[in-house]
């Protein structure tokens, strides 16, 4: 970890003797520093503390409410059914992570390891998707799910996100670092090639299989723009979390409390997520965003 | 002899016709699937601006109507001109944020982690939550007028809503570019720095001689996203004006026009037509970011 990693002078701790003058800055350097993390957290204390509110209690600006309560929760669950919209959302963001994590993995060994003819052009073909921007897809895509009568249900939002380009790509990079000795290995047993993915190739590539998991979930989970398109219009019981959200801070603007205890339903199972598999998201974010 | 020679050559060729026609099965489903959602919908979108295409499919034949009609709408120029203001804006702003960030998460303090972590942070959030708590900060009677005595409704007057947006995706933008600066840092060579401290160079002017000039490639990485991200402004444009790009067009995006055209409105030539415009637009900025910077950089 430590290789490459430059401390910039004069925040070298080797330097045992510290002038008054040197303390002093480092007081106020972690005095800025903390003074930023807040601003950073700030507007999520204050919505996580306005959730917990009563309407009435939200004109004044106490940061702790005075009888926290779950009411707004209860009710942004039931009543205004974020309930079915966190239902949708996890079975979106789950069926599409699991279809990436088994057509990327797959497909990925068969692009870095397996010789077939116009391996190379396909791939090519891969990375130029990664630039095609969703707005010229938007109205050739609507078309064609519309016209499959595909539009407003999961179908066709699952059959556009099946397989992401860029973990497909991210696949195929770390099946091309893992040594060839594990392969010989495998061909000297006399393996297939199913057997030799399955059985030494696959066990290899768990940081990666964790990377894409958890990218591919906060990305289905946060979306906003596809499911707006073809799931946004008619029936409001196929709405994700997000769509809820939009839909809610446009009819009922100012129910706060509600309204802060959606966004907190939102965001808190990607934070869950984050805490739990810290050293993924990191490796995975800087992984997948240097594609080349 | 020769009968095993030949034997062996087969059971070759036939290992190689099974490899490729187990990686044939292996990419499939992947394949097909960019070949109908990515490549065919460009020929497609093409195709579909050249008519007046409504709900039930094709009116009549336009050819390039469309794009002469583009060209000279008002609408379509204020949200481009709203779009490149945005990004003109909000890319030097998020770059600095992430650079400062990752400046100090890497100086070497104590509970970088924790640091990294806390400006990481907004990131997570989609941006229906983070755009949901952002209109209650801002609202008339909200916390940010709260604290600095003002009254006015930030996203509800046309003369800071873009801004607002601006400001609100900077926040939450930084702390994935900060991840990338974090990288491009720990590239440089510690050498260099030996290097500058032997020569006793202030923190200051290392920083502005040294890392700076070095981190080039870093620059441009997070520059691209930054721009790429930025033209593509929608989420919070839509959701802060009910999908409308109010008040009086001040947050209408590209893509939320596009959007409009599309669904609202049921023009899906003319939207196409827009949205073959937008690619246009957002591969030439690319390309000219891409001179900028220098080619020998980008690789």
């Amino acid at each position: 970890m430590a290789i490459g990693v430059a401390p910039l002078p004069g925040a070298d701790r080797s330097i045992p003797a510290r002038t008054p003058a040197e303390r002093a800055r480092r007081v106020l350097t972690y005095a800025i520093l903390l003074a930023i993390a807040a601003l950073f957290f700030v507007p999520f204390l204050w919505t996580i503390s306005t959730s917990l509110k009563t309407l009435p209690e939200t004109t004044g600006f106490d940061l702790l409410p005075d009888s926290p309560s779950l009411r707004a929760y209860r009710e942004v669950l039931t009543e205004f059914d974020f309930l079915r919209y966190a239902a949708n959302s996890f079975f979106l963001a789950g069926v599409i992570t699991l279809a990436n994590l088994v057509l990327c993995s797959v497909g990925g060994y068969a692009f870095a390891r397996l010789r077939f003819p116009g391996r190379e052009v396909l791939f090519m073909l891969v990375l130029a998707t990664l630039m095609i921007p969703d707005q010229l897809r938007l109205v050739p895509v609507f078309l064609l799910l519309s016209g499959w009568g595909l539009v407003g249900g999961f179908t066709g939002y699952m059959l556009i996100k099946l397989v992401l380009a860029s973990n497909l790509f991210f696949m195929r990079q770390y099946f091309l670092t893992i040594p060839k000795d594990f392969e010989e290995a495998a061909k000297l047993d006399n393996a297939g090639h199913f057997k030799t993915f399955w059985k030494v190739m696959l066990p290899l590539t768990g940081p990666a299989l964790a990377a894409i998991t958890i990218l591919t979930f906060q990305g289905i989970w946060n979306e906003f723009f596809w499911p707006l398109i073809l799931l946004g219009f008619g029936d409001p019981s196929k709405y994700t979390v997000q769509l809820g959200i939009a839909q809610f801070s446009f009819q009922y603007q100012t129910l706060w409390p509600q309204l802060m205890a959606a966004s907190v339903i939102a965001i808190l199972p990607i934070v869950v997520i984050f805490v739990v598999f810290q050293r993924y998201f990191v490796a995975g974010v800087v992984a997948s965003g240097v594609k080349g | 002899m020769a009968a095993t020679v030949v034997r062996k050559q087969r059971t070759l060729g036939s290992a190689r016709v099974r490899e490729a026609f187990v990686g044939y099965a292996f990419i499939a489903v992947p394949m097909a699937i960019f070949l109908t959602f990515f490549i065919y919908p460009l020929v497609y979108s093409a195709y579909i601006s050249r008519y007046d295409w409504g709900v039930f499919g094709k009116i009549e034949a336009l050819g390039w109507e469309n794009y002469r009609t583009l060209v000279n709408d008002e609408i379509f120029w204020r949200a481009i001109k709203n779009t490149l203001l945005y990004t003109a804006v909000v890319v030097p702003l998020e770059m600095a944020l992430a650079l400062t960030l990752a400046v100090i998460v890497n100086a070497g303090i104590r509970g970088k982690g924790f640091f990294r972590s806390a400006f990481y942070f907004p990131s997570l959030a989609s941006s229906a939550a983070i755009t949901a708590i952002a209109i209650y900060i801002l609202s008339a009677d909200g916390l940010l007028n709260a604290l600095i005595g003002g009254e006015r409704s930030w996203f509800g007057d046309s003369d800071t809503a873009l801004w607002s947006i601006a400001g609100l995706n900077a926040w939450t933008t930084s702390g994935t570019l900060m991840l990338f600066y974090l990288a491009a840092l720990q590239a440089i060579p510690t050498d260099v720095y030996e290097a500058a401290a032997i020569d006793g160079a202030k923190t200051w002017r290392t920083f502005w001689r040294i890392t700076f000039p070095l981190l080039k490639p870093g620059h441009f990485f997070v520059a691209v996203v930054s721009m790429i991200g930025a033209l593509q402004l929608f989420d919070q444009s839509f959701i802060v004006s009910k999908g409308s790009g109010g008040p009086n067009y001040s947050t209408l995006s590209a893509v939320l026009y596009l959007y409009r055209t599309a669904i609202a409105d049921v023009q899906f030539g003319y939207a196409a037509a827009i949205g073959i415009a937008l690619f246009a637009l957002i591969f030439t900025l690319t390309l000219i970011q891409r001179l900028l910077f220098g080619k020998a950089e980008t690789a």
